[in-house]
């Protein structure tokens, strides 16, 4: 006799452990939202992307999701309404991105000319799991026009099953460090600015030769990584100096690392942790020279595999907490809201990441001329920094919502100081 | 191909100045008519409004029933008592404070305060159309209405336009409790007939004064206030 089917259970995603706090932030004028682009050979042909988008997508359920409140916590739930649907891009990119607007999707695809850009919000998924989708929906956009393209890196297979290693919340299973190392927490020099009106960001694009960086942090015994960092912490110090100040604080840029190169993980959700590397101008004047040692040590000192499983564990210990699990959600809303803006926000001056050389399959990359990524609107006013590479080109994006844009100058004058040729694009119309 | 003359940076041939420095690109080889196209799209995005209102209608739907529908029953079937003024009131109320928040979200803090007062003003009011005297509505509760609408307005602003700290958000809150204590107190006098006279009011007065006093001290004193907030951090 058959038995009778019982109806299939409808699927769901947990928030990841990060992606917890994104969505509380979530205010009418800020959301968490970055954006990574891709400049291609030819003009993009949007019926043809739009086909791309709905082919690629399938294969990434929680990118195709939208997200819910429960009692306790939000979850991610597969969106089956029509889109995302691709639009001319936009001159104020990395918008608020409202839960129930766009059809409930948390992601938005642009195009522009010769660029596609992706937009998502940080509860999907950090940098990494973006640049899976952007350069799968690329693949298949390309083949689409005829050109073959394999799978392998960044490209996923189309046609297959998403690995559940995929979906999984990889921190849970790295989270298990015998001790949990406090947080560190000082306030943090923040740039001060005038803000920009709703809704304006403020893109500054520095383009350089990944080969004249490299020469000139290996000048300074670092990585381009520390070097960069050491510019940006230099910039931050002239700037603290100049301005007006009652007292001087220290300067913390905060950097996401991505957790997949110590742990590994195949997930496209968000896998990262924050370090700050960090000086205190208190202490003394600092040379660009001391910085950058600072800064590579700190970096060898910290990015190892102990030490961010010791971060992670502390991180995951609030959540797996049974009191605060128990906690309705908008108390946990309101707690994580003003425990963010108190602290944590205060916590750094300016954020960097870092993608490092984005690579992709030999038959694509003839048809790439290079890749942009965007950190998004900052919470509050200061400037965030992205850098990724492709080839040998070098692309420093800088995105703040104020109308200074003296980080940015002291920045990129001190790469010309030291012999970088940088070219500059900007959205500004100054 | 033009470089900053400030900052020594190569400027995309679409940039009029450096966005770095403001510093205008004046180069006499190349004419403005040649500058390529702004590699950035020029239309600016709209974020897209949740409509809420699935969320109004059904309040406005949901109100204007229940306040018809008593208001009904009344006229018509338990007759006798005025009841349904009650529930109508509160169905105005109640309308009045969801307002701003999903219908009209537009609507100044101010003015929506206002509505707010207004609101309560005339809920007192149809309860006081059901009790025998309507002095205590005109001489007392009209009053205090206006006394509190005004004083939450004014903290309003001061929250708004000065700002926000713990110590001082303190300060407003006893300054103002002092105010609404006295105004109470001689608004109560003046009803039941007695000479306006402080006397409870004047212990509150005095603890708030008391209390003011000491935050103004800690505000205006730098020292003091790390001190504050170090023993009382959480």
């Amino acid at each position: 006799m058959p038995k009778n089917k019982r109806p299939e259970r409808k699927t769901w995603y947990k928030l990841d452990l990060s992606a917890i706090v994104y969505p509380t932030l979530q205010r009418r004028d800020f959301s968490s939202v970055y954006r990574l682009s891709v400049v291609l050979t030819e003009q993009i042909r949007p019926e043809i992307l739009q086909q791309a988008v709905d082919i690629a997508l399938k294969r990434f359920p929680t990118y195709k999701a939208a997200i819910r409140k429960g009692l306790f916590w939000r979850y991610l739930e597969p969106n089956n309404r029509p889109g995302p649907f691709v639009q001319p891009d936009i001159s104020n990119p990395c918008m608020p991105m409202p839960f129930k607007a766009n059809n409930r999707y948390l992601i938005r695809i642009y195009y522009h000319e010769c660029r596609i850009a992706l937009e998502a919000h940080h509860s999907l998924g950090d940098g990494t799991g973006g640049m899976c989708v952007l350069q799968t929906i690329t693949a298949v956009y390309l083949r689409l026009l005829g050109h073959s393209v394999s799978n392998g890196g960044f490209v996923l297979d189309v046609e297959g099953e998403p690995d559940p290693e995929e979906l999984e919340d990889a921190y849970m299973r790295y989270a298990n460090a015998q001790v949990r190392p406090p947080r560190p927490s000082e306030k943090a020099y923040r740039v001060r600015g005038t803000k920009e009106p709703f809704y304006t960001l403020n893109i500054i694009d520095g383009i350089m030769s990944v080969k004249e960086v490299m020469a000139v942090a290996s000048e300074y015994n670092a990585t381009i990584t520390e070097y960069l960092n050491a510019v940006l912490l230099y910039a931050l110090m002239q700037k603290q100096e100049k301005e007006w100040h009652y007292k001087l604080r220290p300067l913390k840029i905060a950097m996401p690392v991505n957790l997949r190169r110590f742990f590994p993980s195949k997930t496209l959700r968000n896998f990262i942790t924050m370090i700050y590397p960090s000086i205190d101008p208190r202490l003394g004047d600092y040379t660009f020279d001391e910085i950058v040692v600072h800064v590579h040590n700190y970096m060898r000192y910290y990015i190892n595999e102990k030490f961010l499983r010791g971060d992670i564990t502390t991180n995951a210990a609030t959540q797996q907490n049974p009191f605060i699990r128990i906690v309705p959600l908008f108390i946990k809303d309101f707690t994580v809201r003003f425990f963010y803006t108190k602290v944590q926000d205060k916590n750094s001056s300016a954020g960097l990441t870092n993608m490092g050389a984005l690579k992709v399959s030999k038959d694509m990359e003839p048809h790439i001329r290079r890749f942009d990524i965007y950190m998004g609107q900052p919470f509050s006013s200061r400037t965030n920094c992205a850098i990724s590479s492709f080839g040998d080109t070098l692309t420093i994006n800088f995105a703040s919502s104020i109308v200074e844009a003296d980080v940015e100058r002291y920045f990129f004058s001190k790469l010309v100081q030291d012999g970088i040729h940088v070219k500059i694009e900007s959205n500004r119309k100054a | 191909m033009s470089y900053c003359v400030n900052c020594g940076v190569e400027l995309d041939a679409s940039l009029k100045s450096c966005p770095l420095c403001h510093t205008p690109v004046i180069n006499p080889r190349e004419s403005e008519k040649a500058r390529p196209d702004f590699p950035y799209p020029q239309e600016r995005g709209q974020v897209e409004v949740v409509k809420r209102k699935d969320l109004g209608i059904l309040i406005s739907v949901v109100l204007s029933a229940t306040a018809l529908s008593c208001g009904l029953l009344n006229l018509f079937v338990f007759t006798g008592t005025g009841w349904s003024l009650l529930i109508i009131g509160i169905c105005i109320l109640l309308f009045v404070f969801a307002f701003p928040a999903v219908i009209y979200t537009k609507l100044p803090i101010y003015l929506s305060l206002l509505f707010d007062g207004v609101a309560i003003g005339i809920y007192l009011y149809l309860i006081a159309l059901l009790t025998p005297s309507r002095r205590w509505f005109w001489e007392l509760a009209m009053p205090i209405v206006l006394l509190v609408t005004l004083l939450i307005e004014i903290f309003t602003f001061l929250l708004r336009k000065l700002p926000i700290s713990i110590i001082s958000t303190a300060l407003y809150i006893f300054a103002e409790a002092a105010v609404l204590c006295i105004g109470i107190e001689l608004f109560v006098d003046r009803f039941t007939g007695n000479p306006l006279q402080l006397s409870w009011s004047a212990v509150v007065l005095t603890a708030c004064g008391i209390i003011v006093v000491a935050l103004v001290t800690i505000l205006s004193k730098r020292r003091l206030r790390d001190a504050v907030q170090r023993r009382l951090h959480f």
